[in-house]
């Protein structure tokens, strides 16, 4: 790929990219979030068009005008977001879209196809019923069913966009060994991530986008993870690890035997039990979709616990009531922000009234104080410096660290006993990370206790006073920071088990 | 035994059914695809006085004019669903809004009354009209002469189009593409379906449906043109698609027990037979039983097995940020 | 062609779209009428005549353009919350029924005509919100889609105003007199039950401007339509907040219906002064549907929507009138689809940005 512009409203998001890889290579891609990989590889899948600049397959142009384009070309993206189709079999969504070959066929042949797809997941050891719904899969089995749907395709180019998000340490050496063995067939693997160890532990060469622009490309050998952090960022970490004092202060969040259930009407949260202190971080530490986004929406009343108490500060809160516990001091930076967090379309200003229109500030009995709501905004956005819009512009309008500054700032505002943050920094810019990071620390520091939801072990073991573990709703184990080990986190992830055993 | 009321109500339901049928048929095509259009009404009034000319106007044998009649009837359908399509897909517009001014512009009090009065139709039978196809002999068997052959070949045409949108959604790739599209227009983006191509043709798809739908009152069932000919049916399409769990087969049960619901009140009128406000709850029924249909299927249990496909009314944006 | 996403929405076009679009649609229907034959401008010249300047005209006009004042507010106000209620068609008529009961009993029993007219609104507000709750209700515990549901209720309620004007012991049937044995029709309320009018401005038109008031004040100064707003946009972002969610869906559905309702009041009180002489000829002004249209064509502002609604009475009104050899029939249906399509269309230019051309940004030297 040469010379890659592709420009959105307000945002140059791929600035003259350039990017090369070899066939049977794990190729690296590497970059903040906002660094213009994503838009790198949606331009390489058709599903975006580049507004200048090349890309040439196997030394010869290719325009593609359509993803269809790009899988006939032999390439293949595996989503951060699944592309499946929930009510559809495994099976089904393997063949979705396959023009060629047998996919000629007007018939779908689903005895044929199901077949298939067995041999293919046998042939791969990618354990996967070919028969089930998509939606009873765990997200480790839908990452596989989306390799399938590379490997029945005959990929020649696959791409993978933060694939370990939803996987456990132990997980994800597994995915590496798949896919070094499809790179050593003679394919290629693009590998986007912005861990450092995951990338100097799986790809051959690593290209560093930064800014929207290809800064380097260098051989994983000869890079260090110092080396690879200076280039993505621009300049040199900050390594020395904030120590905090510990506190042992009196509990401020007790959950005993929490029980809660999921979208689908199962149990999310399988009987927890949790204590956070003032002045303390206590992170949850786990697969994606293990209950902790339950959890943590229980904490804030959004979520109603079908058994169990929650207690903050001493006293018991009515469940499923989220007033209730926003008048119990607890405030929560929810997973998804845009949405949740905040009323996309409404502006600055209503959403940091969000939770206190309510109050005698902002209202008079029934009636709002416009005014006020506007100059309690306009200070906000000075404390927290919220760049990029004024009070009345529509909050969709914000970049992510802006918008969480938002969240921050409103939630902050409610004087809180209990913070409950759910991937609190995901997506977000390496600046924005250390900030949002800086006002967590403040935050306890200022007697809240805070509950962190991640999925970062990194960012877990920089911020947590105490790591609790959740596995399958429930908290399968509890370590402080100084003896936290990534290894036996990552088996308590896993259940307990080691999936590099078989 | 053949004028017993369950054997007339039933041959009649058949008979009423049958534009429901088609319609429904049609708007399950949309929907799979996640094009909700409210404009069946419309769609229907306009198939039925194009249809309704086209047999006026075509000098030929009554086979001929026919089949044109309702190529005709399809593309007026199909050309009023354009808008819709257009609107939706295209512009990004509110599918409810849109689907709403599609009725009112083609409807009773739009372009189907404008094209009916200008084209001089009211007040004249039709020229040529679909008649039962078997011998007499065969209708008059028992019970099952009259609801089975006593009927006409739209009928029998509505049967193969029920078995065909069947096998088409179920058992074929472009089914699946479609019902892809209409689940989740993300993944089958990604998977190289054009959404857009998808989604078009089967909103223009369920527009040919709706404007046969339409030719079938005023070529079979009535057989003459009035203003609003079809009476709220494309409502009731709408209300079946939804009573069908969004499945043909069902839409052949439910389009003939709605069918017969409408039959019932004049027979048991007819018959001195009087079980309480007999008209108020036979149409109402129809509606009633939707929402009770509604309210079931929106249990979450429920949803996933049976629901709504999952993007329906929604527009599909790729490049946005 | 590509279609950006706007950052900012400039002001002028959000009027300059819905005017465009009323010139879009006279000019696309001018072309319908003249490939059918006929001559455009003196259709559009009878319009305007039949709509303001003939005698009468002006009256006429106000008559239709009340009733859909109230179901375009009755839209607009659940549309704005993203309830959508399609179903002020069904809750008009449960209004007119209990509000012409109201009448009809209170009428005859001798009461004032103030506390009269002020009953009738009450029950007309409470007929037209209890049949937009079952929808509401329904959104709220079962979390069933209001579209449909509120839709299938307009034929229920439809066929039960029928049912009451044709079944002979209905309170609300006309039994005395030659004609009530030849025609089933509705029986008329008390002279002194009519609602009093400013020459030609119904009483209604004035409850219709004071309603818009409200709903804006509501909507834009008060906790309420904070929330409301809230919801509209994103219900969880609402729950997270602590929002009663289904309270606020069952409000603002029975805000919604008994605005409608108030139309149906209106209609009995203002000028049918009986349920209905035709049984069904309410029914054939699809006043719900078209109140739809006006709200969208408002895009959903309460004092816009008056406004919009006289433009679209009066083309009613038209189209009502000159039916007749003289003047294509289902014209009107025609352009009011018209207009719409491309109010529709044209929310396109608001919402997006449209490139003609590959436009290649420049590139700035580094």
């Amino acid at each position: 790929m040469r010379g890659i512009v592709k420009r959105f409203p307000a945002v140059l998001a791929n600035d003259r990219v350039d990017f090369a890889v070899a066939a049977g290579e794990v190729h690296a891609l590497l970059g903040e979030n906002g660094a213009g990989k994503s838009t790198l590889s949606n331009i390489l899948t058709g599903l975006y068009r580049p507004d200048a600049g090349e890309i040439l397959l196997n030394g010869e142009h290719v325009q593609f005008q359509s993803p269809r384009d790009a899988l006939d070309a032999g390439i293949f993206m595996v989503h951060q977001h699944f592309r499946l189709v929930e009510t559809f079999t495994v099976a089904e969504n393997v063949v979705l879209g396959d023009h060629r070959g047998e996919g000629r066929t007007f018939r779908l042949r689903t005895r044929a196809i199901e077949q298939r797809v067995a041999e293919l997941s046998n042939r791969f050891g990618l354990a996967v019923d070919p028969r089930a719904p998509i939606w009873q899969l765990s997200l480790g089995e839908q990452q596989r069913v989306e390799i399938l749907k590379a490997l029945y395709r005959e990929t020649r180019i696959l791409i993978l966009d933060e694939p370990t998000a939803v996987l456990t340490p132990q997980e994800a050496e597994v995915l590496f060994t798949t896919l070094r063995e499809m790179a050593a067939d003679g394919r290629t693997v693009i590998f986007i991530s912005h861990k450092l160890h995951e990338v100097k532990a799986v790809a051959d060469r690593v290209t560093v986008l930064r800014g929207g622009r290809s800064i380097a490309t260098v051989a994983a050998a000869d890079a260090t993870p110092r080396s690879l952090a200076a280039l993505m960022v621009g300049r040199e970490l900050d390594a020395a690890p904030v120590t905090r004092e510990r506190t042992t202060g009196e509990p401020v969040l007790e959950l005993t035997n929490v029980w809660a259930e999921g979208d689908r009407g199962d149990a999310a949260v399988k009987g927890a039990s949790l204590i956070v202190r003032r002045g303390e971080i206590v992170a949850v530490a786990g697969v994606a979709g293990n209950g902790q986004r339950e959890l943590a929406e229980t904490v804030a009343g959004i979520r109603g616990a079908t058994r169990g108490t929650i207690r903050i500060g001493g006293k018991t809160i009515r469940g499923g009531d989220p007033r209730s516990a926003i008048a119990a001091g607890v405030a929560y930076v929810p997973e998804d922000r845009l949405g949740t967090g905040v009323a996309p379309s409404l502006s600055i200003a209503s959403n940091l009234a969000l939770k206190g229109y309510r109050e005698r500030h902002a209202s008079h009995g029934p009636l709002l104080r416009l005014g006020r709501i506007r100059e309690r905004a306009l200070e906000l956005i000075n404390r927290y410096s919220i760049a990029g819009a004024g009070p009345s512009s529509p909050a969709r309008l914000l970049s992510g660290g802006n918008l969480q500054k938002v969240v921050l700032a409103r939630e902050f505002s409610g004087k809180p006993r209990v913070l409950v943050a759910a991937s609190p920094t995901r997506g977000l810019d390496v600046g924005a990370i250390e900030t949002v990071h800086a006002y967590l620390r403040e935050a306890a520091a200022d007697g809240v206790g805070v509950l962190l939801i991640s999925e970062d072990l990194d960012e877990i073991l920089t911020l947590a006073d105490r790591v609790a573990v959740m596995y399958e709703g429930a908290i399968a184990g509890e370590t402080t920071r100084e003896d936290a080990d990534v290894e036996e986190i990552g088996l308590l992830m896993a259940g307990g088990q080691d999936p590099r055993a078989d | 035994m053949n004028n017993s009321l369950l054997v007339v109500v039933l041959a009649s339901g058949v008979a009423y059914g049958t534009p429901l049928l088609y319609a429904s048929l049609g708007e399950v095509l949309a929907e799979r695809a996640g094009v909700l259009n409210l404009g069946v009404e419309g769609m229907m009034l306009v198939g039925a006085v194009m249809g309704f000319w086209a047999v006026q106007r075509v000098h030929a044998t009554t086979a001929v004019s026919l089949a044109v009649a309702i190529g005709v009837a399809a593309i007026a359908g199909t050309a009023m669903a354009a808008i819709h399509a257009f609107l939706v897909i295209t512009l990004r517009a509110s599918q409810i809004v849109s689907g709403l001014a599609l009725t009112i512009f083609a409807g009773a009090a739009g372009l189907s009354s404008y094209l009916g009065n200008d084209l001089n139709l009211a007040d004249n039978p039709a020229r040529h009209h679909f008649d039962a196809i078997f011998p007499a002999s065969v209708q008059h068997w028992s019970i099952v002469g009259p609801i089975l052959f006593g009927q006409n070949l739209l009928v029998y045409a509505s049967w193969v189009c029920v078995l065909a949108v069947s096998l088409y959604l179920s058992r074929t790739r472009p089914g699946l593409n479609v019902r892809a599209v209409g689940e989740s227009p993300a993944s089958a983006d990604a998977m190289g379906i054009s959404v857009t191509a998808y989604r078009y043709a089967h909103t223009l798809a369920g527009g040919a449906f709706a404007g046969v739908a339409g030719a079938t009152f005023t070529l079979a069932i009535t057989p003459q043109w009035t203003s609003g000919i079809t009476g709220g049916a494309g409502w009731i399409a709408i209300a079946l698609v939804i009573f069908a769990f969004w499945r043909p087969a069902l839409c052949l049960v439910g389009a003939y027990f709605f069918g017969a619901l409408q039959a019932l009140s004049p027979q048991l009128q007819a018959r001195g037979i009087h079980l309480g406000p007999t008209e108020l709850w036979t149409n109402s029924l129809p509606y009633v039983m939707t929402v009770v249909v509604l309210v079931f299927v929106s249990s979450s249990g429920a949803r996933r097995r049976l629901g709504a496909p999952a993007s329906l009314g929604l527009p599909y944006v790729r490049e946005e940020r | 062609m590509r279609i950006e996403r706007r950052l900012r929405q400039p002001r002028w076009l959000l009027v300059a779209v819905p005017a465009g679009s009323l010139v879009f649609a006279f000019f696309a229907s001018g072309l319908v009428l003249l490939a059918t034959g006929h001559d455009a401008l003196r259709s559009y010249r009878q319009i305007f005549d039949a709509a303001f300047l003939n005698s009468g005209a002006l009256g006429q006009t106000l008559t239709q353009a009340t009733p859909l004042a109230f179901t375009g507010l009755a839209a607009a106000a659940a549309f704005r919350m993203r309830l959508f209620n399609i179903g002020a068609e069904g809750q008009l008529f449960m209004g007119a029924i209990t509000a012409d009961a109201a009448g009809l009993y209170l009428g005859a029993h001798g009461w004032p005509q103030a506390l009269v007219i002020v009953a009738m609104v009450v029950a007309g507000c409470a007929g037209g919100a209890a049949w937009a709750l079952i929808p509401g209700a329904l959104r709220a515990f079962f979390k069933t889609n209001e579209i449909i549901t509120s839709l299938m209720l307009n034929y229920v309620a439809a066929y039960v105003m029928t049912y009451l004007i044709f079944n002979t012991q209905s309170y609300w049937r006309q039994t005395k007199g030659f004609n009530a044995s030849v025609f089933p029709t509705s029986k008329a309320i008390p002279s002194h039950a009519f609602w009093p009018g400013w020459h030609i401005f119904p009483l209604g038109g004035g409850l219709a401007i004071l309603a818009a008031l409200v709903l804006w004040f509501l909507y834009t100064r008060t906790r309420f339509g904070f929330e409301a707003q809230v919801l509209g946009d994103s219900p969880r972002a609402a729950r997270y907040a602590g929002m009663r969610t289904r309270r606020k869906i069952l409000a603002v559905m029975a805000i919604s219906g008994s605005v409608a309702g108030l139309g149906g009041a209106s209609q009995v009180g203002d000028f049918a002064h009986q349920l209905d002489a035709d049984p069904n000829g309410l029914q054939k002004q699809y006043y719900g549907y078209t109140g739809i249209v006006v709200a969208a064509l408002a895009r959903y502002n309460p004092l816009a929507v008056v406004v919009v609604a006289f433009l679209i009475g009066a083309l009613q009104n038209a189209g009502n009138t000159l039916q007749g050899a003289d003047f294509p029939s289902g014209l009107v249906g025609v352009m009011q689809g018209i207009i719409l399509f491309s109010a529709l269309g044209g929310e396109l230019l608001v919402r997006y940005r449209v490139r003609l051309g590959r436009t290649l940004p420049a590139v700035e030297a580094a």
